[in-house]
């Protein structure tokens, strides 16, 4: 699955980094009806950097749509980024990009 | 007449959590019972929604990361509920990390009575579904609509 992610402000070395070719695993957060949209929205910026409109656009995609591909990385990347969501009790998944080796 | 007070609020670059009494005990209980309940062993079914399944097309995958991943974050949720405890038994002066450790703890214990109350439908930001929860009258309910208030309070808080 392609993914939709693109840096909205230059200063984010994590979401380059992302989109490299050797950094398959995404990071899938699903919706879920206890979660409040502020906090969703607030959890996305504060591990992600991503800006306010970023963070609310994916917020919006994962109330409406299911879920939404929040950041991806290597697996240990991916690994972390999901520990971090679920520590702030996020409902996240990772799995890999695209066909497997 | 009563002045409202923000029961989470931005001091410069700390927060300053103020509880009354009632408000504090409550959550300190609430706090205390989810300590217990992420002690069980076999763990309970109430606080599996802490844990997510990360490799959902992969039982292997999964197996290995819960065995590694999974004390970890029972161990940051315990430390969430003592940094919360530590701040509304003490002044209720939180740093950025305290807050932080306020709001996940806050929620860990919305989700798990989310489970209570088996929660499944979306309920507007402004509660206008909940004339249609046959539970809305109920204790737990009560609770979580509180800890919303105070969690929304937070989000407020930490973004002001």
């Amino acid at each position: 699955m392609p993914t939709t992610l693109s840096p909205t402000r230059v200063e984010q070395p994590d979401v380059d980094e992302a989109t490299a070719p050797d950094h398959p695993w995404i990071v899938i957060v699903w919706n879920d009806p206890v979660n409040l949209m502020s906090y969703v929205t607030f959890v996305l910026q504060k591990l992600f950097g991503y800006s306010l409109e970023k963070a609310t656009e994916l917020m919006l995609d994962v109330h409406h749509k299911g879920k939404a591909v929040v950041a991806n990385g290597t697996r240990e990347q991916a690994e972390m980024h999901v520990f971090r969501l679920h520590e702030h009790g996020l409902w996240a998944s990772m799995e890999k990009d695209g066909p497997s080796e | 007449m009563i002045r409202f007070r923000a029961p989470v609020r931005r001091d410069g670059d700390r927060f300053v959590v103020g509880l009354s009494d009632d408000e504090a005990d409550l959550v300190l209980r609430l706090l205390s019972e989810l300590r217990e309940l992420l002690g069980m062993e076999p763990p309970s079914p109430l606080v599996e929604r802490l844990f997510p399944v990360v490799h959902r097309d992969d039982p292997e995958q999964e197996a290995e990361y819960q065995r590694w991943m999974r004390p970890e974050l029972v161990q940051s949720k315990l430390t969430a509920i003592a940094t919360i405890e530590a701040a509304l038994l003490g002044d209720g002066v939180l740093d950025e990390g305290g807050l932080m450790a306020f709001m996940q703890g806050v929620n860990s214990v919305r989700l798990v009575l989310g489970v209570m109350l088996d929660i499944t439908d979306d309920v507007d930001e402004d509660g206008e579904d909940e004339d249609d929860d046959p539970d809305s009258d109920s204790y737990e309910h009560q609770l979580y609509t509180y800890l919303s208030w105070l969690l929304e309070w937070s989000v407020r808080a930490v973004n002001a």
